[in-house]
């Protein structure tokens, strides 16, 4: 209510038809929205609230003083401190064992993350624009591209396995151009990028058909205005087409980063955690796994907090005007022809500043 | 909506009603080279797919592949035969009712954050992104004890609803992205016209926004369509569902190439219809100049 509030001066064509249209209806507005607010509160906040209870609790297992097996118990903060300060009972984690590998799998879940994302975005951007020509055959790329999205992940993931195997196709087509053989599900960054190949081959549609459905907002008549203004290929790129498909595009950055924070089952298949690829997620399983359940609650609850900060670090800087409404089409609408590309750009700063 | 004048250097690609940008230079070739190169490699593993799946297991191990080898329907058949339409027509019913559901809640719920008013806005739609902040795998054991105590273990409809819950953020997101660039005047005009709430949503906004509907409708009905990890803890024999079913085939007949590549394209298949049933509504549509 505020942003509108706010924003009322700038619009000085329409400030008083918007205000008598939001007058009086906030409680309308509220019901749309309830129901959806309800049904997601029940699902996810009992996991929410289960997953934070238990891990304050101890694991289940021998106790070390006592030699008595034991069930639960508070344990404080202690199951916590075991992955941040890799703490294993009094002393520190020995190397090898699963708190000890908490750094490395929080550090190389971001590098997929800021990696991979930064290559779909991109990747998603340019398929987009292609998408949005007019070209014979368009139906069929445009559902086409949506195959690797379409095939469940687990066996994108096997594919994958067998394209990268030693004697697989991935070497045997970079030998043809005098490369590799890499050892691309163990080597270190061989694994690394394997992990990521696949996972831009699986969710590069998935960006493209958000940002392609975002184009279509833009009016082509700024488009033409530029043309006719002599603008650059690059120039209307960037002064036209970014800042207008803007709030849909940070969208599909923000749902990817927030997908690929949580990474498990590309590298579980692919790499199995070989060369230091074990994500935060495949570090919860095995931790599940080795029958340590409140502890894994904690780190669950660690990553939650992780990816809420993201999020949250996203909306604030990364895309301001992700949540606050954009300058809209009123100013887009005046953007008429000559001065559009300079227009536009204005309206755009000026959404980021309120 | 303005009329798309064609200058006849535009080399010809200004069609009406296609958004067009083009103009010819120097760089643009090498571009294009370059889009060429990588829409090939991006492509090139489900060609490889497409030709493995049709060939015999033992041409289908060979490497580098054997582009001349006999053909053969081997992996479609043995996938027919072991029995995959209850599986796809259960992931057709979970996916389709979840993809409706969604647009059901999330269409009048991004209106209202977008356009109408609501306290705490912002914070509502940060809540509606916290579903994905908890790793999947954590969510999974609360869920499964919760759908034992309501008896809704291994049933197709719990997925739906489960599959609902888990779209509903990003299609909310999204719709409001698109939402947010309806002008006023639309919504004036409906409201000196009388129209009440649901005609102004369906007959007004609808149609303005159809592209970012569409394409939410997409997204969340191919999530749907191949999510894996609580569809294998939540159902059983009954429920069972196509990437269940798929990854199944998968381990038992891991090493068989060409049947793992004719299974996973069949899967995707009901994808492709989708996606070619989105098409036309995908671009058309939108185009702000409507109210002028």
């Amino acid at each position: 209510m505020s942003a509108v509030a706010q924003q009322a001066p700038k619009k000085a064509p329409t400030p008083k038809a918007r205000k008598s249209l939001n007058a009086g209806q906030a409680r309308n507005g509220l019901l749309l929205v309830l129901p959806t607010l309800l049904f997601l509160s029940v699902i996810i906040l009992y996991p929410l609230i289960n997953a934070v209870v238990i891990s304050f609790e101890k694991d289940a297992g021998l106790d070390k003083a006592t030699g008595m097996f034991v069930q639960g118990g508070g344990a404080g903060i202690s199951n916590y401190t075991h992955w941040l300060l890799q703490q294993c009972g009094t002393e520190s984690c020995p190397p090898g064992t699963l708190g000890a590998q908490f750094y490395s799998a929080f550090w190389v879940t971001i590098f997929f993350t800021v990696v991979s994302v930064a290559i779909e975005t991109v990747l998603g951007i340019w398929f987009a624009m292609i998408m949005n020509r007019d070209f014979k055959g368009r139906a069929l790329v445009r559902a086409a591209i949506l195959v690797p999205w379409a095939i469940p992940t687990a066996v994108t993931a096997k594919l994958f396995y067998f394209i990268f195997a030693y004697d697989g196709i991935a070497n045997h087509l970079l030998g043809n151009i005098g490369l590799g053989p890499f050892l691309w599900t163990s080597d270190p960054w061989a694994a690394k990028f394997a992990i990521i190949i696949a996972d831009v081959w699986k969710t590069t549609p998935f960006m493209a058909l958000l940002i392609l459905a975002g184009l279509q907002l833009i009016p082509s008549d700024v488009y033409e205005a530029a043309e006719i203004d002599g603008a650059t290929k690059w120039q209307t790129f960037t002064k036209i087409t970014l800042p207008l498909v803007k709030v849909p595009l940070m969208v599909a950055v923000l749902f990817r980063t927030l997908d690929v924070l949580r990474i498990y089952d590309l590298p579980a298949i692919l790499t199995n955690g070989v060369g230091g690829t074990t994500s935060l997620s495949m570090l919860v399983v095995s931790q599940i796994r080795a029958g340590g359940f409140n502890s894994a609650s904690a780190l669950s609850t660690l990553v939650f907090l992780l990816i809420a900060f993201t999020a949250f670090l996203f909306i604030q800087f990364g895309g301001a005007d992700v949540i606050k409404r954009p300058p809209g089409a009123k100013k887009k609408k005046d953007a008429a022809p000559p001065t559009a590309p300079a227009a536009t750009a204005v309206a755009a700063q000026s959404g980021v500043t309120p | 909506m303005s009329t798309t004048t064609t200058t006849p250097q535009t080399s010809g690609t200004v069609a009406p009603q296609a958004v067009n940008h083009r103009k010819p230079s120097m760089g643009s070739h090498l571009l294009g080279v370059a889009a060429w190169v990588i829409g090939l490699l991006f492509v090139s593993p489900v060609l490889w797919m497409i030709l493995t799946s049709f060939h015999k297991e033992a041409d289908a191990a060979t490497n580098p592949p054997s582009l001349f080898a006999p053909l053969s329907v081997d992996g479609y058949k043995s996938f027919f035969s072991a029995g995959p339409w209850p599986p796809i027509l259960n992931s057709v019913t979970a996916s389709v009712v979840s993809t409706v559901l969604v647009l059901l809640l999330a269409f009048p719920a991004a209106y209202a954050l977008s356009i109408r008013p609501v306290r705490k806005w912002t914070d509502v739609l940060f809540f509606f992104l916290s579903t994905k902040f908890l790793p999947i795998v954590a969510g999974l054991l609360p869920i499964y004890l919760f759908a034992q105590k309501v008896h809704m273990l291994d049933n197709i409809w719990l997925l739906a609803i489960f599959y609902t819950v888990m779209n509903l953020p990003i299609a909310i997101w999204m719709l409001r992205s698109f939402l947010a660039e309806v002008p006023v005047e639309m919504l004036e005009a409906a409201q000196v016209d009388g129209a009440n709430l649901i005609t102004t949503l369906r007959k007004i906004i609808a149609p303005v926004v159809m592209p970012g509907i569409s394409s939410a409708a997409l997204i969340c009905f191919i999530f749907s369509w191949n999510e894996l990890l609580f569809a294998r803890v939540l159902t059983g024999t009954r429920a069972e569902t196509a990437p269940v079913f798929l990854t199944g085939f998968v381990t038992s007949q891991g090493l068989f190439l060409a049947k793992v590549c004719a299974a996973s394209l069949v899967v995707s298949l009901p994808v492709l219809i989708a996606g070619f049933a989105a098409q036309d509504k995908l671009v058309q549509g939108l185009s702000m100049g409507a109210v002028r």
